[in-house]
C-alpha cells in the first residue's frame, strides 16, 4: 500500500487548516452560503436532509488497519456509530456537525486520510479493480496508476473548477470489476505488439441521466505519457464542456454533441501542443510508487483441500464469498457489507474495529473497498478460511450472498439524500426479506441488483442485471425496473420493462421477473443475463404487466 | 481607483475595464474589439489590455501577445473554470511576459490556485480581506504539479516530471 512522505503530509495538513479557516469564516458570517458551498464540497462536505454529510477518499478502496480503525474512531465519536460505504470505494458519514468537520478531517490527517475532491465539480477519488494485484488474469496491478493520478489531480491548479464532477477508473484485468466504461475516463492497462505496457483509454461513458458507454479515443499510450494525455482531455473538456445547464455538463454530453472522432482529434491536438507544459512521467517515479504495491510476504504454502468435509455453511460461504488468489494457499475473502436487514454498504464502528484485528492477523493488515460495497481482505491463508468464517460470521459480515440477488447496490436514497425521489433502503430491505431462501439465490445464479433513489444513479441502476430507479408520482414513491445492463465484460444498459411499480410490489414484481427466468433459462448454466439477453425484455414485460388486464 | 493586489503588493490600479465610465487611465478592451483593431490596423504597437470572458479562445490573442502589457481574465462567478487555462495557457504555451490578472467577484480561497495558473495580479470580490488574501498566496507549501512559480514556490518531488536524466 502507498505511504505517505513529508509532501503527501504537508498537502493533507495544509488542505486541514484552508478548510478549518473556511468553515471558521462561514460560522462567522464572512462567507455566505453560496460562497461556502463549493469550498465545502470540494472537501466532501454535503447538506442532505437531515444532517451534513461527510463523505472520506479511500483512494482505489485501499484502506489499512490503523485507517479502518479511525474510521471506526469517527463514526462513534462524530457520527451514529457506522458509516456507509460507496460506489467510489469511499465511506460517508451521515449525521456530523459541520462545526466538528475540522476535527474529523484533522483526525483523518493524522492516519494520512482526506476529504478532498470527494464531491464538487472536480477529479473525485480514482477507482479500480478490488481484486488487483491478485487476480490471477490481470496483466499489471493497477493501483500504482490509481495513486499516480490520486496525485496528479489532488488540487491540480487548472482544473478543479470543471464543469462537472469527473470520475476516473483504472483497470489491468481483462475483466471488468470497476465498471470503467461508465466513467468519464476509463483506463484500462494493456501491452503493445512489441509488449510494452501502456494505456488504452476511453472517455464519456457515465450514468445519471443520460447513460452512455465510453468511447475509446486512444488504443494504446505509451506510459509516460499518462499525465499528459489525461491533461489534454481535461483541458479540451475544462474549456468547451457546457456551463449553461448541469445536466449537460458531463464530458459524455460534449463527446456526444462532437462525436468522439472530433473529440478525439482535439486531444490529440491538445496533447501535441502542451507537450512542453504538460507533466511527463518518468520511470523512476512510476517505479517508486510501484514499489509500494509490491506483493506482500507470501508464505509458500502447500495446496491442501479445505473444503471437503466441512460444513455446509462453510461450504456454501467458501463458494461465494472467497475468490481465487494468484498465489498458490491464498484466497481472497469479500466481508459481505450485505447482511439480511441491513442497509446495504453500512458498517458499525464496531464491525469497523473487529475488521481491522482481522486483517492485522489475515491479510497483511489490509482491507478493500469494492464498488458494490462489501469488503475485501485480499490475502487470507486457505487454512484460515474456516477460523476466520467462524469469526465474521459473528459479525454478521459473512452473509454467503457475494454475487447473488441480495448483494444489492444501494444508494442512501430519500432516507438521507436531498436529491433523491424515493426510497433505496427500505427496498433492498423488502428484496432482502422477500428472498430469504438461500437455496434459491444460488439456483438463480450471478445476479446483479443496483437500486438508485432518483435518475442521478448513483446506486447505477442502468448497469444493473436488474435496475431499480425511484421515481416520485403524485408524492408516491415509484420505481422503474430495468433488465439486461451490465457494467463489466460486454458492457450494456438495461432496458424499461414498462410502467414504474409501486414500492409493496417491487420484490413481488422481481418475484415475477425471476420466475420467467427459471422457466425460459436453457440450462442451469444459463445466467439471467444471458437469457434477457438472448429472449429480450419482451417475455419478462407480458407477465409483469399480464395481471393489470 | 480601484485597489488590486499585484505580484504580493496592493496597489491602484489605472486601467477602465469595459463599461465602466471615461475618466482617468487607459482602458482595457475586450478581445473582439482588439481583434477587429487589428484587423483594421488601428491597434498600437504595444501596452494594450485586454479584457477577456469566458469564452474567449487565448489562440486568437496568442499572435498579438506583444502588443500586450495586461490581460484581464474575467471570472464572472464562482466555479467558473475555463479562466484557469487561459491563464495557464497565456503563460505557459505562449509565454505572456505581462501582468495577467484574475477578475471578477472571487474570493480569497482562489488564489493559490489562480497563482499556480501563472496569474500575478487579482482584483477580487469587493468585501475581500485583501491583506489575508495575500496570506492565502501561503496556503500550500507543496504541489503535485508543475505549475507557474513566480508568485508561489511549492516544495515538489525532483523526480517526477521529466526525463530521467533531466536535472529538474
Amino acid at each position: 500500500m502507498y505511504q505517505y512522505d513529508d509532501i503527501d503530509r504537508a498537502l493533507v495538513a495544509e488542505r486541514v487548516a484552508q478548510f478549518r479557516d473556511q468553515t471558521r469564516r462561514f460560522l462567522a458570517g464572512e462567507l455566505s452560503e453560496d460562497e461556502f458551498r463549493p469550498l465545502r464540497l470540494r472537501n466532501g462536505l454535503y447538506i442532505q436532509k437531515h444532517a451534513p454529510m461527510l463523505r472520506v477518499a479511500i483512494p482505489y478502496g485501499m484502506l489499512n488497519a490503523r485507517q479502518l480503525r479511525m474510521l471506526a474512531h469517527i463514526a462513534r465519536h462524530y457520527d451514529r456509530d457506522y458509516g456507509h460505504f460507496t460506489t467510489r470505494q469511499n465511506i460517508q458519514y451521515n449525521w456530523p456537525k459541520l462545526e466538528q468537520v475540522p476535527d474529523i478531517l484533522a483526525d483523518l490527517a493524522s492516519v494520512d486520510m482526506h476529504a478532498i475532491q470527494t464531491s464538487g465539480n472536480c477529479i473525485r477519488n480514482t477507482t479500480t479493480d478490488h481484486l488487483a494485484g491478485i487476480t490471477p488474469e490481470e496483466l499489471e496491478d493497477p493501483r500504482p496508476y490509481c495513486e499516480i493520478i490520486r496525485q496528479w489531480s489532488t488540487v491540480h491548479p487548472e482544473f478543479n473548477y470543471l464543469p462537472r464532477k469527473f470520475k476516473i477508473a483504472v483497470t489491468g484485468a481483462p475483466l471488468d470489476r470497476a465498471a470503467s466504461e461508465v466513467h468519464d475516463i476509463g483506463v484500462h492497462l494493456v501491452r503493445d505488439a512489441n509488449g510494452a505496457l501502456g494505456f488504452e483509454i476511453l472517455v464519456g461513458g457515465g450514468l445519471g441521466r443520460q447513460p452512455i458507454i465510453g468511447e475509446c479515443i486512444r488504443r494504446f499510450l505509451p506510459r509516460d505519457e499518462l499525465l499528459a494525455y489525461l491533461e489534454a482531455i481535461l483541458r479540451v473538456y475544462n474549456r468547451h464542456g457546457r456551463r449553461d445547464n448541469i445536466h449537460k455538463a458531463r464530458i459524455k454530453v460534449l463527446v456526444k454533441a462532437l462525436g468522439h472522432v472530433e473529440f478525439a482529434r482535439q486531444v490529440e491536438a491538445e496533447f501535441k501542443a502542451s507537450r512542453a507544459m504538460a507533466p511527463r512521467l518518468n520511470d523512476a517515479e512510476i517505479n517508486r510508487v510501484r514499489r509500494f504495491f509490491a506483493p506482500p510476504a507470501y508464505e509458500s504454502l502447500a495446496a491442501a483441500d479445505v473444503v471437503t468435509g466441512r460444513s455446509a455453511a462453510f461450504q456454501a460461504w467458501y463458494r461465494h464469498n472467497t475468490h481465487a488468489h494468484k498465489v498458490g494457499g491464498y484466497r481472497a475473502v469479500f466481508l459481505s457489507l450485505k447482511a439480511h436487514g441491513e442497509a446495504p454498504g453500512d458498517a458499525s464502528s464496531a464491525q469497523l474495529d473487529a475488521i481491522a484485528a482481522l486483517a492485522e492477523r489475515h491479510s497483511f493488515g489490509l482491507v478493500r473497498v469494492t464498488h458494490n460495497q462489501n469488503l475485501v481482505l485480499a490475502d487470507v491463508r486457505e487454512r484460515d478460511l474456516e477460523g476466520l468464517w467462524g469469526e465474521l460470521t459473528a459479525l454478521n459480515l459473512a452473509t454467503p450472498n457475494i454475487g447473488t440477488l441480495t448483494d444489492m447496490i444501494c444508494c442512501p436514497g430519500l432516507d438521507f439524500c436531498s436529491l433523491a425521489n424515493a426510497g433505496a433502503i427500505p427496498v433492498a430491505k423488502q428484496i432482502q426479506a422477500h428472498f430469504a431462501d438461500f437455496d434459491y439465490l444460488y439456483d438463480l445464479g450471478p445476479l446483479e441488483v443496483k437500486i438508485s433513489g432518483c435518475m442521478n444513479a448513483c446506486g447505477h441502476h442502468h448497469v444493473g442485471h436488474i435496475g431499480i430507479l425511484g421515481v416520485e408520482k403524485r408524492g408516491e414513491e415509484w420505481y422503474q425496473i430495468t433488465l439486461g445492463g451490465s457494467a463489466s465484460g460486454q458492457v450494456s444498459l438495461g432496458e424499461v420493462i414498462g410502467p414504474s411499480v409501486p414500492q409493496a410490489a417491487v420484490a413481488s414484481t422481481i418475484a415475477t421477473i425471476l420466475a420467467v427466468y427459471v422457466e425460459q433459462r436453457e440450462a442451469e448454466q444459463e445466467t439471467f443475463l444471458q437469457t434477457v439477453r438472448r429472449i429480450g425484455v419482451e417475455p419478462f414485460r407480458e407477465r409483469v404487466y399480464a395481471t393489470d388486464h | 481607483m480601484r485597489l488590486i493586489i499585484k505580484r504580493r503588493e496592493l496597489v491602484s490600479d489605472p486601467w477602465r475595464y469595459p463599461g465602466e465610465s471615461e475618466g482617468g487611465g487607459p482602458a482595457a478592451l475586450p478581445l473582439a474589439e482588439f481583434l477587429e483593431a487589428v484587423r483594421r490596423g488601428s491597434a498600437p504597437a504595444s501596452g494594450i489590455g485586454i479584457w477577456m470572458v469566458p469564452t474567449d479562445e487565448v489562440e486568437a490573442l496568442a499572435a498579438q501577445l506583444h502588443r500586450v502589457q495586461l490581460v484581464i481574465v474575467h471570472f464572472p462567478k464562482d466555479g467558473e473554470g475555463r479562466g484557469f487555462s487561459q491563464g495557464r495557457l497565456l503563460r505557459e504555451r505562449y509565454r505572456f511576459t505581462g501582468e495577467l490578472r484574475a477578475a471578477g467577484p472571487i474570493k480569497r480561497d482562489y488564489m493559490y490556485l489562480l497563482a499556480r495558473c501563472g496569474f500575478d495580479a487579482f482584483d477580487l470580490h469587493p468585501g475581500e480581506d485583501l491583506q489575508a488574501a495575500i496570506g492565502a498566496l501561503a496556503t500550500f507549501s507543496v504541489a503535485y504539479q508543475p505549475g507557474d512559480e513566480t508568485l508561489v514556490q511549492p516544495r515538489h518531488r525532483p523526480r517526477l516530471y521529466g526525463a530521467e536524466s533531466s536535472n529538474l
